[in-house]
This record gives C-alpha cells, sequence and structure tokens, in this order.
C-alpha cells in the first residue's frame, strides 16, 4: 500500500501547481541562469519561482521601500554590506541552517553573519588584486620596492608612454589593503560584535598605510588625475603595465585581447601582507514574506548545492565561495580566489559604513592631492565619522 | 439624446465617487492616512465644483486640481510630516507592527533547554490516486499518547495571508481509526478517509518529503502553533537534517505588566519581557532593547516615533551642519547668482545674433546653440569631468594648458578656486541655451518702429540696446530670471556629478566640500553619513531649504519689479 503510494506520487508531483510563488530579484548577470534554475526547481517541488531582473543599483532601495510594507521579493540576490541596514530594519530572515558549511570559505560567511546570525548565502565573491600586462611584466613584483622600482624603469624605457601602475587610488575600497596590512581597520570588534564607535583608521597602521600609498604619488608613478575610468582605458588599450582591479572587470580585459596575467598585491614591505576589502555576493531573504520557509528550503537545498553553485559559476564567473569548487575554476578566478581567500577582508557589513566612505574619500584627497599631512587628514576622517554616528 | 448623454454621465460621476471612496477608505485602512485624506478633500471639491452652479467655472480646473492635490500639495504634507519622525534606517515600521512580530514572528522564539520533541505523522486525502492539501497531523507524545491536530485559528494575518495560527489537540479515540499491525494507517472523519503519508523517522515515506513540505508544511504547519493539554507550545522547526520537526517552544517576548520609571515617576505599564531574563525591554529613541549577559543594552527593532523638533533643533545645534553652514550658504548664493548671470549674459549675446535678419543660416546656428540643452545633464556633466576637466589626461590640461601655454597642469577637481570654476563653467554651458531662447522670444516681440524712431532722433545701436531693448526684455525675463536663480540655488544634479561637493576643506572634519551647496551637503548628511538613511532629518533640512528659496525669491520679485506689469 505505502510502495504504491510513493510510486503514484512521483508522478503528481510534476503535475500539480500550486499558487504559492518564490520571486527573486536579481541583477543581469545571475537573472539567465536563476530563470533556467528556477524552472528546474520547480519541476522537483512543484513550486513556482519568479525571477525578475532589477539593476544591481536599485535591488536595495526598491526593497527598502517595498518589503516593509508586506511586498518585495521573497529572496533578493545582492551584496553584503547591504545585510546591516537591513537587519537593522527588520528585513532579513536568519538562515538557521547552511548545509555543508563547512565546505564555504570562512570570510564569505564571516561577511554575511552580523550579530552572531548568517542573513545570507553567498555564492561568490570579488575584491581587488594586482592585475598585470605580460607584454611588459615577465614576473609580478614580491614587494612594494619591487612594484616601485618595476614601475619607474617601465615608465623609463617607454619614455611615458606606458604607465607602471595605475588604479583609482583616491578610492578607500582600492587604497584599503595598505591600510589594513599595516594595522589600521574601520570598526574594533569585541567578542564578535562591531564596535562601531572604536575606529581603527588614524592609528599607527593606518598612517604607515596611507603613506606608503602617498610615496606612490611622490615618486611619480600615481598622478592626480587616476581614476576607474583612466584605469580600465589605458589598460585595455596597452598603456598601463600594472593595475589593481577586481574579476569583474576581467571580460573586458579579454575583450581587448590583453594578455594579462592575476598576482597578489605585493607585500607592503618584506614580511607584512596587504590586507585588501572584498564584497560577498548572496540569496536573503526578506523577513516579511509570507513564503520565507519556501525560500530558506530553495535556498538551503537546493541554490546551496555544490552542483547548482558550479552552475550559477559557469553563468556567471565570478569567485565561488564553495572551497570544493576551487579546483574546478579556471586559472585567473583561481589566482584571484587564493588571494583574497587568504588576505582579504570583508567589508563591515554595519549600516554605520554609510559614513565612512566619503569621510575617507575626503581624507585620501586630502593627503594624496591637497599636502594634507597624511596623520591630519585621517585624524579629521575619524572625527567626522564619529560625529555623524550618533 | 441629450438625455441619455446626462444619464451616462451620471452613472460615470456615481461610479468615480463610489471607486474613489472606496480608494480613500482603502488607503485609510493602509495606514496611509495623509494620502486618504488628499484623497477625501478631492472627492468632495470635486462633486462641490459639479453640483454647484457658482462654481461652474472650476469644473474645468479639476484635470490640473487633481495633480496639484497628488503631485504637490501631498508631498509637501508628507515631507512636513515626516519632518517631525525619525524615519530612518532602523525606523522604517510602526510601532504595532514591531510589537506585533517581536510577540509572534517564529524568528522570536526558541527552543528551551528542556524542550520537548513530539512524533508527528501526516496522513493526507487522495483524489483518486493523487494526494491533496487535506490533511491530518497525528501528534504522538513521549509516553505513547496519540493525539489529533484540530482546526487551525487564525491569530495574525498579513494581506489576507495567515502568518500565524493555533491549534489545539483532540484525542484520537474521537475520529474513526485503522490500525494495521497496531499502527494507525488511515484516519476517518465525515466520511473521508485521510491515508498515512509522511512522517520524519519513516525512511519509507522519504520520498514524500518534499510534497509535504511543499504543500502542507511550509504553507500551513510551519505557521501554526499547536497548543498540548499541559499548555506547552509545539511548532515545526528546522532541524540540522532539513527536515521538520515538532518541538516545543516559547516566545522570546511576551506582553506583561511591570514597574517602570517614566518622567521620575513609577508607573505600572504593559510592557514587552525577555521570557528567559526575565528583564522587562527597554523602550528608547523609537527602538526596543534587550540587555545581554553583561547587562550591556542590545537593540532589537525600531520603528517610527514622533520625536516632535529634534530634527530643527539639531539643524541649529550641531556642530557638523552650523559649524559650515554660512560658508556653504554663501557659496550656494554666489553659484546660483552667477549661474544666472552667465547663463543669461551668453544667452543674450547669442540671441542677439541670432535676432539679426542678416545672419546667414540662423536657423541651423539656433539648433547648435541648442543642443547643450537637449543632451541629458547626466551624460553631458560627466563628459566635462572625464573628459575635459581630468587633471592629466583631460582635454584642457593636456592639449591647452600643458601643450598650447605649457603652463603646470590647473588642478580642476582637488583646488577649491579652479573647482568652482569648473562648476560654474559647466553650469554656464547647461543653462545658456534656455535663456537664449527665452530672450529671442522677448526680442520679436519688440516692434521695430522703436528702433526706426531712435535711429531718426540718432542714437546710436548702443543706446537703443540700453534704452530700448534692455528695459524691454527685462519686463518679460525678468521672472525667469528669478525662477533660474531658485532652480540653480537647488541644482543637486551638475554639483554631485561633477565635484560630488568636493574637493575636501582641510582642518574641518565636517563632510562638507568646498563646491558643496545646501541641497548637496543635506544629501551627505543625510543619506551617506551615519546609518545611511535618515528621512526625517532630510524632510527638515528641505523645509529649511524651502523657507531659504522663498525668502530670496520673494525679495528678487520686489528688486526686480516682476509682476508689477500683472498687478497694475
Amino acid at each position: 500500500m505505502k510502495k504504491l503510494l510513493v510510486a503514484l506520487l512521483m508522478v503528481v508531483m510534476i503535475v500539480s501547481a500550486f499558487a504559492v510563488k518564490i520571486t527573486i530579484w536579481t541583477s543581469e548577470a545571475q537573472a539567465p541562469i536563476l530563470t533556467q534554475l528556477a524552472d528546474e526547481f520547480k519541476s522537483i517541488y512543484g513550486i513556482d519561482v519568479e525571477v525578475v531582473q532589477v539593476n544591481f543599483g536599485d535591488i536595495k532601495s526598491k526593497f527598502l521601500t517595498a518589503a516593509p510594507a508586506g511586498e518585495g521579493a521573497d529572496i533578493i540576490v545582492g551584496a553584503h554590506d547591504w545585510v546591516g541596514e537591513l537587519v537593522a530594519n527588520g528585513l532579513l530572515e536568519p538562515i538557521p541552517v547552511l548545509p555543508d558549511k563547512e565546505q564555504y570559505l570562512p570570510t564569505p560567511i564571516k561577511a554575511f553573519t552580523f550579530n552572531g546570525q548568517l542573513y545570507g548565502i553567498p555564492y561568490a565573491f570579488d575584491g581587488p588584486a594586482l592585475v598585470y600586462n605580460k607584454d611588459y611584466v615577465e614576473e609580478p613584483p614580491k614587494t612594494f620596492d619591487e612594484l616601485i622600482e618595476l614601475a619607474k624603469q617601465i615608465q623609463e624605457e617607454y619614455e611615458g608612454e606606458v604607465r607602471g601602475l595605475v588604479y583609482d587610488f583616491k578610492n578607500f575600497y582600492f587604497s584599503s589593503f595598505a591600510i589594513f596590512g599595516y594595522g589600521g581597520y574601520v570598526f574594533g570588534e569585541k567578542d564578535g560584535k562591531i564596535n562601531v564607535k572604536d575606529i581603527g583608521l588614524a592609528n599607527e597602521g593606518a598612517i604607515k598605510g596611507l603613506s606608503l600609498i602617498k610615496r606612490l604619488v611622490d615618486e611619480g608613478i600615481l598622478e592626480s588625475g587616476d581614476n576607474y575610468n583612466v584605469m580600465d582605458g589605458l589598460f585595455k588599450d596597452g598603456q598601463a603595465a600594472m593595475i589593481i582591479n577586481g574579476p569583474w572587470a576581467v571580460t573586458g580585459w579579454r575583450q581587448a585581447g590583453i594578455d594579462f596575467g592575476i598576482a597578489p598585491i605585493p607585500q607592503l614591505e618584506p614580511g607584512v601582507d596587504p590586507k585588501p576589502f572584498f564584497g560577498a555576493q548572496g540569496f536573503m531573504v526578506n523577513a516579511k514574506s509570507p513564503n520565507k520557509l519556501y525560500a530558506i528550503e530553495f535556498l538551503t537545498k537546493f541554490i546551496a548545492t555544490k552542483d547548482i553553485m558550479y552552475r550559477i559559476y559557469l553563468a556567471d564567473p565570478r569567485v565561488p565561495s564553495r572551497k570544493d569548487l576551487l579546483p574546478l575554476v579556471d586559472d585567473v578566478t583561481k589566482a584571484f580566489a587564493e588571494f583574497l581567500g587568504n588576505y582579504g577582508l570583508p567589508m563591515p557589513n554595519v549600516p554605520e559604513m554609510a559614513g565612512v566612505w566619503g569621510a575617507m574619500g575626503d581624507a585620501l584627497s586630502k593627503a594624496l592631492d591637497q599636502g594634507v599631512p597624511v596623520e591630519q587628514a585621517l585624524k579629521e576622517a575619524v572625527n567626522t565619522i564619529l560625529a555623524t554616528i550618533k | 439624446m441629450k438625455k441619455f448623454l446626462k444619464i451616462v454621465g451620471w452613472i460615470l460621476l456615481a461610479l468615480f465617487n463610489a471607486f474613489s471612496v472606496w480608494g480613500a477608505l482603502f488607503l485609510f485602512q493602509k495606514g496611509f492616512y495623509e494620502l486618504s485624506v488628499t484623497f477625501f478633500v478631492l472627492i468632495v471639491l470635486i462633486d462641490y465644483f459639479i453640483f454647484n452652479r457658482k462654481s461652474y467655472p472650476f469644473r474645468y480646473m479639476i484635470p490640473a486640481m487633481i495633480l496639484l492635490f497628488i503631485l504637490v500639495l501631498y508631498p509637501i504634507i508628507f515631507t512636513i510630516k515626516t519632518a517631525f519622525t525619525n524615519y530612518g534606517t532602523g525606523h522604517i515600521m510602526t510601532r504595532q507592527e514591531v510589537v506585533d512580530r517581536l510577540l509572534t514572528d517564529p524568528v522570536y522564539t526558541y527552543v528551551p533547554k528542556d524542550a520537548k520533541e513530539y512524533k508527528y505523522e501526516v496522513f493526507v486525502r487522495f483524489d483518486g490516486i493523487e494526494p491533496t492539501e487535506d490533511f491530518k497531523l497525528l501528534v504522538i507524545t513521549q509516553n505513547g499518547e496519540e493525539y489529533v491536530m484540530g482546526d487551525i485559528k487564525s491569530v495574525r494575518m498579513q494581506a489576507g495571508q495567515m502568518l500565524l495560527g493555533e491549534a489545539d489537540l483532540e484525542d484520537v479515540s474521537t475520529y474513526d481509526l485503522i490500525r494495521e499491525d497496531g499502527k494507525i494507517i488511515a484516519i476517518i472523519e465525515d466520511g473521508k478517509t485521510y491515508n498515512y503519508f509522511y512522517s520524519p523517522e519513516d525512511p519509507d515515506t522519504a520520498l514524500n518529503e518534499v510534497f509535504f513540505k511543499s504543500k502542507i508544511g511550509f504553507p500551513i504547519l510551519s505557521k501554526v502553533e499547536i497548543i498540548d493539554l499541559e499548555g506547552n507550545r509545539l511548532s515545526m522547526r528546522f532541524s540540522d537534517d532539513g527536515t521538520l520537526r515538532l518541538k516545543s517552544i516559547r516566545h522570546l517576548y511576551r506582553l506583561s505588566l511591570a514597574e517602570v520609571i517614566e518622567k521620575g515617576k513609577n508607573v505600572i505599564k504593559t510592557v514587552l519581557v525577555n521570557d528567559i531574563t526575565n528583564k522587562p525591554l527597554l523602550e528608547e529613541n523609537g527602538t526596543f532593547y534587550d540587555f545581554d549577559e553583561s547587562g550591556e543594552k542590545v537593540p532589537i527593532m525600531g520603528y517610527i516615533s514622533y520625536v516632535g523638533s529634534t530634527n530643527f533643533v539639531k539643524i541649529f545645534t550641531d556642530p557638523t551642519i552650523s559649524g559650515p553652514f554660512t560658508k556653504i550658504f554663501l557659496w550656494n548664493f554666489t553659484y546660483a547668482a552667477l549661474s544666472v548671470l552667465f547663463t543669461f549674459a551668453i544667452g543674450l549675446s547669442f540671441a542677439l545674433v541670432l535676432n539679426n535678419s542678416a545672419l546667414k543660416g540662423r536657423s541651423v546656428y539656433r539648433t547648435l546653440l541648442i543642443i547643450p540643452w537637449a543632451i541629458p545633464a547626466f551624460i553631458s556633466v560627466l563628459i566635462w569631468r572625464n573628459g575635459f576637466f581630468n587633471e592629466t589626461y583631460g582635454i584642457i590640461n593636456k592639449f591647452i594648458v600643458n601643450g598650447i601655454l605649457n603652463k603646470e597642469s590647473i588642478q580642476w577637481m582637488t583646488n577649491p578656486f579652479w573647482a568652482k570654476v569648473a562648476v560654474l563653467v559647466v553650469n554656464t554651458w547647461l543653462g545658456f541655451p534656455y535663456m537664449m531662447t527665452v530672450s529671442l522670444g522677448a526680442l520679436q516681440s519688440i516692434p521695430d518702429e522703436l528702433y526706426e524712431a531712435a535711429s531718426i532722433d540718432g542714437a546710436s545701436r548702443y543706446q537703443s540696446f540700453w534704452k530700448i531693448t534692455f528695459p524691454l526684455l527685462m519686463t518679460t525675463v525678468a521672472p525667469l530670471l528669478v525662477g533660474s536663480f531658485a532652480f540653480n540655488f537647488n541644482n543637486f544634479v551638475n554639483i554631485y556629478l561633477l565635484t560630488g561637493g568636493g574637493p575636501a576643506i582641510p582642518n574641518t572634519s565636517t563632510p562638507a566640500g568646498a563646491t558643496d551647496i545646501l541641497i548637496s551637503y543635506t544629501y551627505k548628511l543625510a543619506f551617506e553619513a551615519g546609518r545611511g538613511q535618515d528621512f526625517g532629518f532630510a524632510s527638515a533640512i528641505s523645509i529649511l531649504i524651502f523657507f531659504i528659496v522663498a525668502g530670496i525669491s520673494f525679495v528678487n520679485f520686489r528688486i526686480s519689479g516682476s509682476f508689477e506689469e500683472v498687478n497694475r
């Protein structure tokens, strides 16, 4: 009798349709593969999953508007640094059990953890590493002294037509590696809890780190007009030997026909490793959704499995956050994964980060462009951040 | 025929009224009180205009009035209301909603140490050979007693869907049962047979787990708390292997009477109490706080609360705001005034040239000169920023300053003076076509006879411009100049896209930059500082800016004597 029921059920599952529907908001890179996966999920579970493509920059703001009113997606695909703000607003549901948690790199998991609870399932992460053009650089530099020497050498050799190193150095995101490498930090942590009153952006390490960047400017390697667009343009035109950028731009370099290699950002000085910021991408569940258990089931039982994560990687090649996928990815991705997985720091996910970007951007511009002493610029930034955190 | 049309008209009006009243009530029910009141006022006014003979002419204004109410008046009311709240990050739900969630949301439940786990078996009714969602739940206690879950009563709803329900346990003997080897394989009620279908302990039914979860477990059982005979609450929780298990749970927060100190007095009040520590929650600044082991307060959830004039007081007392205010205000004023001056001077010059009928190909020039106006500012400002003003690679520095003049690069984005120049240059480029178009129209309305008479009297071209053209032009253009000033005073897009308010000012600890105007600085404070979004504060400042702009415009109108013609 029982066996018969089981056999019959197999037929039933495929036929049955049900009113409940999970909605996912995602950006264009993952939308096609998720739509495909949604169909597969439906054929097993009989639950409709609707994938809606939303501009990446609009997902959080749309969610913040819709979710409090009991609307909005059941699942959003986004960046880990949204977590603090969304949790503070009571809009994210913790993920109770993540299967094979030990199979994930610890840093992306930490990135999605807030107040000791996991609020998202990371599928990928990305951050900057040293990218070099193999036409100019045979062996990537191991330390910053080597890097400076090599950059100067290239600049001399090509009489200024080729830049040794270009990157968006006035952007805190890209220059953080030096500040954190020497021991600076954004917010202090005690017992796994972030203390936003303890800001380590003007400590000895931070000053040392920013001074290193200033040295690059003073030695004529970085120019005051450098920004992300300049860097990207020069590298694609073959006019930059080395840049500091992330895996999101790989497709562009390939299309431009650049023979490039990925290396760790050089040691700041022998024995001192750089620690760049990185961001993790993942799936988060709407706490006000009436379907949140479906959503959690969809994520933990289906999306978070190795095979599905691999297929997401193939469709949207970013550095996967599952360790067991790393042997399967291409060399470029692997190089980013090794560097960021070992040295990267997740951007703090507390809502107080909002004020840090602007203040630190101002500090970098004061110290690197306007000749304000490094220490003073950083102290002013810390005071600005403290003044606006109430 | 006429009568017929009239009847149709009445029917349409009745439908319109019914629909609008329903809409207003719906909005009221949903908590959008301001919008609802706006709707009601609108309906009453529209009906009044239609039924009252005296107000007959007003009915032609109805479409404009609808737009006025919804697009202008409602946002103003909403802004004023928001200015007195703490609406922003951490405060986006109502207090009622927060309390509701703390009391009922499964996230705020816990499984106590001495928790009991009950076995359960699911029985479903079959439609032919297909299982349906009609089910019975058999609950087996630890000492083997068997119960059936009774009817589910809804406790909390959201948009017509049950969020939390409760159910009792009924003795299994009230049902007809079919047993096989002592085990229940079917339950019969009112002639309907429910067959044994799933149990998490029974590996034979593992294949049915998916159906159980997706049709019964998630949509229904996960939202139900079953109360057993001893008063324990049982609920479905994920276990580590991903199956749903029935466990006894407790709510982390409960309502209770407690003595709290309020305004120096001890008051007995209903408060939320933590079930584990038995401590009441602290309610402060629109946030509920709990206490951790070390007695430190931990924010749990905030809600929108009225904070009185706090946001306004903050504007005047907070040194990050009042400190750079004068500096920003002066630059803001200069920026708007110079923008008007430059755009008008250049626009008028072009207009005078184009107005000369001796000029060949006037329409071609006119089209070309309007282009800056036609390109979206979002695009052109970014081209200016990256293509023209970049210190190293921008066209101005690379080809003109370094190349032709052979001088050092101008620090467009990092020197406060040059940054201000850059902002004005771009704003002038964006604004002159408007002034040109306006002036062209005004010039064409000046009668030629005046110039003829002037030339007979021997006036020079210079004289006839200043004595005839300019005064006549100003009567039509002056109000537009005042409008243009108000527009440029709040020209956020240009500043934000070009310099972002930068460069930063050394020796300060505020986010204010050298080219920041009031509105861009407000944006930084309200959305790029602190905890992210602070709508309450942003609303307060925008009200203040409104008064500033309104005041300046009023003075401008007085001085320029605009509208005098109209008033006479």
